[in-house]
């Protein structure tokens, strides 16, 4: 049960107001996308035209082969007319095939256009975002949310178009030929469209939780996937199965209910429509019995067919319902990452800005993820050009926040970081990165080959380059072992590298980029003695004459550095040479003389500040 | 109007050839409506009385046009006029008592399988879990019911209701007049083929419509997964481009797809364009001779819809068949593994104290 509460909450918390609101809102915004289409809804529209035109000529032309071929027995005509039924048909079907072309080819386009707008904005998510959210549910976003949208987009206008044009073409037909009668025949609208709106406002909202429902359902079940062990462990699976039952339920009830509603409004309006037929019938065999009409029957015949005929596209309007609920909630799924905002920009009077000393300086920063949580608290310290600095701290003490401000991944809460005495917010984001060298915590790689992803921050490097740079970075060896060399594929398809031999290639990636400031998130731990050396001699060589941040993972690290920072909650606790701060006698001097080699540092770190 | 897109659709894990025979994977799928054969019982019934009622509305038009309106004896609406509005009430009626009761089993059968996915998946061996991703084992539960869902509360409707309509109209039109009846159907079995290939036609574009589909999936799992190495060595841009290349190769597939697909109902429309002209021009013939009324005429073009349509549909709801099947039997599979680790027998369990 407790597992579900916090789930079943949220259902309860659900209102049918906001969520209309929310779904107009969605729809308001869509329309905007269609401005650049302009044409293509104007050629819809056109065709559409055409389309409810074509509509109506066979039921016309039905009726004058009764009348004048089968009652007045004028046998000649019947092939003219049957032509006529013939063409119009073709043209009835040639149309409705380029209105579901160009609706279609619309529709991509503006999947397109959101897409690539929605990829964007990924682009410029801060690394906050991404500690956030997972992948796959962002991924699933841009194609299976985008997918519905798809079945929106294709259909609507030319669905909405077809029922208003048909109505109207039927209408002034019928009225042409007799106007009591077409007024009988409007009676059941009213109706129709009274029924159908109370479809659409009853049924929107359950549809919409439904969707809500199983997206939480769906994130239920995940969370316990990931959590299996845990729950094995402490044997809470029957919780978790009640649990589940007891959202399922909701779900089921709101599907029933919306089931409900839709089971009695749905099939009436087809029925109504055929009671006004009978109103058809009576009426004008009235007044063919009294005499005083000019009413045939084959235009008796041509209003009853007529209205049956209308059934058709207000079938479509009102499952066209069903589709826009859909992309509302897919569309809602996407709006919610572009929107999210994005913490860091270039400032309006930001330059491209050369780096030369590569002196750096932190000056009285406090930064937080969340506002009035600090990770960072008033830290100060100044690196001198080419100095290397080893920065030692538990998990969470914000070593990574730390660096991570440098190439602004983040930007500071107040204070400063100055490189050269510039603040880091005068340059150009894309002007600093590139000069700041990166070597992150995961070593990622991207599938390719060895080269492609050693030039990935320069992909126009030589090949003398790109060998110069993999021997500073120890990783030649290696893969001038492979059959391939540098041209060997990387990734799921490719070789499978260790992960020694990925960090290299990091490294490697970094290195070539020449940067003046490097930054090293060193945090791979668990590697044979012989990888250690060679990783360890790569950094070193990586570090020579740049101004360089590294997260310790390893003693060895400490040893080479000039300096080292030792971090507790937020604040620099220790800074200063190794034997400064052994004389200074307090934490780093007892983490040194714990000496646990081969363990990741934090732990040591953690067990040090806990005795 | 169930266009080819959404009828057509295979998703690529689905053209893994199914083990399973129908017969078992249906069997199991009534195993868990059992709860709700009362439901089902009626909603079949209603089903069927649905589409006799749905037949009965045409030849209502043909009696009122032939017995009252032309022969100006208008007392006939005495009792044509009660007996029409029973007949649209009652058909009314049955599709309310028809979709809500199949809505009721839909909704009910795929909870309970859900739930047994879910106590299944506490009890299997945790290896299953660091062998197939999370997003895998996900798509069970999540998509692979919602396919089920959708075929229970549509296309099983739909086969019911469209095969019951069809033979319906078979036999109306057969008794009407047979000769008019066979002229009147030869055109099915062209139509039926054309829809047949067509949809194989149409599968071939979609499926690789599909793959760039996954290509372009590929590229922004990688991309979103690399993101902050783009970002700490500014690719952006290059990014960006390398994906807009991805997506307009989809788009591109996807249009080709469309232009294949909105070709569909024309298709059909043309078809059944065919069949009336044979109608009209033998029908009227045969009023001529006197072996048809014009009522009779008139309904007859009107069935065609009624059966023309649907037949269509039943063929295009083959592929929603097919990946329900699909979807059963990659649940089933689930709810099938083994336990590897189960408690021992009680006499030989031991309780640690």
């Amino acid at each position: 049960m407790s597992f579900a509460k916090p789930v079943l909450n949220y259902i309860d918390s659900l209102k049918p107001k906001k969520s209309f609101t929310q779904s107009v809102y969605a729809f308001k915004r869509l329309l905007r996308y269609h401005r650049k289409y302009v044409p293509f809804i104007a050629t819809i529209t056109v065709l559409a035209v055409l389309r409810s035109y074509l509509f109506t000529l066979e039921p016309m032309y039905t009726s004058l082969i009764i009348d004048k071929v089968i009652v007045a027995g004028n046998y000649d005509i019947l092939v003219y007319y049957l032509m006529v039924i013939f063409l119009s048909g073709v043209g009835f079907g040639v149309t409705n095939f380029f209105i579901s072309y160009v609706h279609g080819m619309m529709s991509q386009y503006i999947v397109r256009d959101i897409r690539s707008e929605y990829y964007s904005s990924l682009q410029s998510k801060s690394y906050s975002f991404y500690d956030s959210v997972q992948v796959g549910d962002l991924v699933s976003r841009a194609t299976m949310d985008l997918q519905m949208v798809d079945g929106f987009l294709r259909t609507w206008i030319g669905t909405v178009l077809n029922a208003v044009f048909s109505v109207v073409a039927i209408f002034v037909i019928m009225n042409s030929i007799s106007t009591p009668m077409t007024l009988a025949s409007l009676i059941p609208m009213p109706f129709i469209f009274y029924f159908t709106t109370k479809l659409w406002v009853e049924t929107m909202p359950l549809f919409r939780n439904m969707q809500l429902i199983l997206g939480k359902l769906g994130a239920y079940i995940q969370q316990n996937i990931l959590g299996m062990k845990t729950v094995r462990i402490f044997q809470k699976e029957m919780e978790v199965v009640d649990g589940f039952k007891k959202i399922e339920q909701r779900f089921v009830d709101t599907a029933i209910s919306a089931g409900k509603i839709q089971s009695i409004y749905m099939p009436l309006s087809p029925a109504i429509l055929t009671l006004g037929i009978a109103g058809v019938y009576v009426y004008s065999a009235y007044s063919i019995a009294a005499l005083d009409s000019s009413l045939t029957i084959g235009d008796i015949i041509l209003f009853a067919r007529y209205m049956i005929r209308l059934t058709f596209p207000l079938r479509d309007l009102s499952m066209l319902l069903g589709t826009w609920i859909n992309a509302s909630a897919g569309l809602e799924r996407v709006f919610e990452i572009i929107d999210a905002p994005r913490s860091v920009s270039d400032l309006p009077n930001a330059k491209n800005i050369a780096i030369k000393e590569g002196k750096l300086e932190f000056r009285n920063v406090t930064f937080g993820y969340a506002k009035k949580r600090p990770v960072l608290r008033n830290v100060s310290f100044v690196v001198m050009p080419g100095e290397k600095v080893a920065i030692l701290g538990a998990t969470g003490s914000g070593k990574s926040s730390l660096v991570y401000l440098v190439p602004r991944f983040y930007d500071v809460d107040s204070g400063s970081v100055l490189i050269d005495g510039v603040d880091v917010r005068e340059f150009k984001l894309s002007s600093l990165r590139k000069q700041i060298g990166i070597v992150l915590q995961d070593v990622f790689l991207f599938s390719g080959t060895v080269r492609s992803n050693i030039a990935f921050g320069k992909p126009d490097a030589s090949m003398e380059e790109i060998a110069k740079i993999a021997r500073m970075a120890r990783i030649n060896e290696f893969v001038e072992s492979l059959p391939e060399g540098y041209e060997s594929m990387v990734g799921e398809r490719g070789a499978t590298l260790s992960g020694g031999q990925k960090q290299r290639i990091t490294i490697a990636r970094a290195l070539l980029m020449d940067p003046k400031i490097l930054i090293m998130d060193d945090s791979l731990s668990f590697v044979d003695s012989k990888t250690e050396k060679e990783i360890q001699s790569a950094i070193e060589e990586a570090m020579k004459g740049r101004t360089t941040l590294i997260i310790a993972q390893r003693l060895s690290t400490i040893k080479n550095a000039d300096k080292i920072l030792v971090m507790e909650n937020g604040t620099i606790i220790e800074f200063g040479t190794h034997e400064e701060l052994i004389a200074r006698n307090g934490t780093y001097k007892r983490i040194y003389e714990t000496q646990f080699l081969d363990r990741p540092l934090d732990e040591v770190v953690m067990e040090v500040r806990g005795s | 109007m169930s266009g080819p897109w959404g009828a057509f659709s295979t998703r690529q894990e689905e053209e893994r050839k199914r083990t399973t025979p129908d017969r078992v994977l249906l069997r199991r799928l009534y195993e868990y409506s059992k709860p709700f054969r009362r439901n089902l019982a009626i909603g079949i019934t209603a089903i069927i009385m649905s589409s006799i009622t749905g037949l009965a509305a045409p030849y209502m038009h043909k009696v009122a046009i032939d017995q009252i309106i032309q022969p100006r004896d208008l007392s006939g609406f005495l009792w044509w006029l009660p007996l029409f509005i029973l007949v649209v009430l009652s058909n009314y009626f049955l599709q309310y008592v028809q979709v809500y009761q199949m809505r009721i089993i839909g909704e009910n059968v795929v909870s309970r399988i859900r739930d047994s996915i879910m106590e299944r998946l506490q009890v299997i061996s945790l290896r299953y879990f660091s062998e197939g991703e999370v997003g895998r084992i996900l798509s069970r539960p999540v998509n692979d019911a919602n396919t089920i869902r959708i075929f229970l509360r549509m296309g099983f409707t739909s086969i019911l209701l469209d095969t019951s309509s069809i033979l319906g109209t078979f036999i109306i039109m057969f008794t009407l007049n047979y000769r008019l009846a066979m002229l009147a159907l030869f055109i099915l079995p062209v139509a039926a083929i054309a829809v047949w290939f067509f949809g194989k036609y149409s599968r071939k574009a979609y499926r690789r419509a599909l793959s760039t589909l996954a290509g372009l999936t590929a590229k922004m799992q990688e991309d979103l997964s690399g993101m902050k190495v783009i970002q700490a060595f500014v690719q952006e841009d290059s990014a960006k481009e390398a994906f807009g290349k991805k997506q307009d190769e989809n788009v591109k597939a996807n249009i080709r797809a469309i232009l294949v697909s909105s070709s569909y109902q024309p298709m059909v429309i043309l078809m059944r364009l065919i069949g009336t002209l044979v109608l009209l021009w033998y029908g009227t013939a045969f009023v001529k001779t006197g072996s048809i009324t014009v009522g009779t005429l008139v309904a007859f073009i009107e069935y065609q819809f009624s059966y023309f349509m649907p037949l269509m549909d039943l063929i295009a709801v083959y592929d929603q068949y097919q990946s329900a099947m699909a979807a059963t039997e990659r649940l089933l599979d689930l709810i099938d593994t083994k336990e590897e680790v189960t408690d021992p027998a009680p006499e030989v369990a031991v309780v640690l104290e």
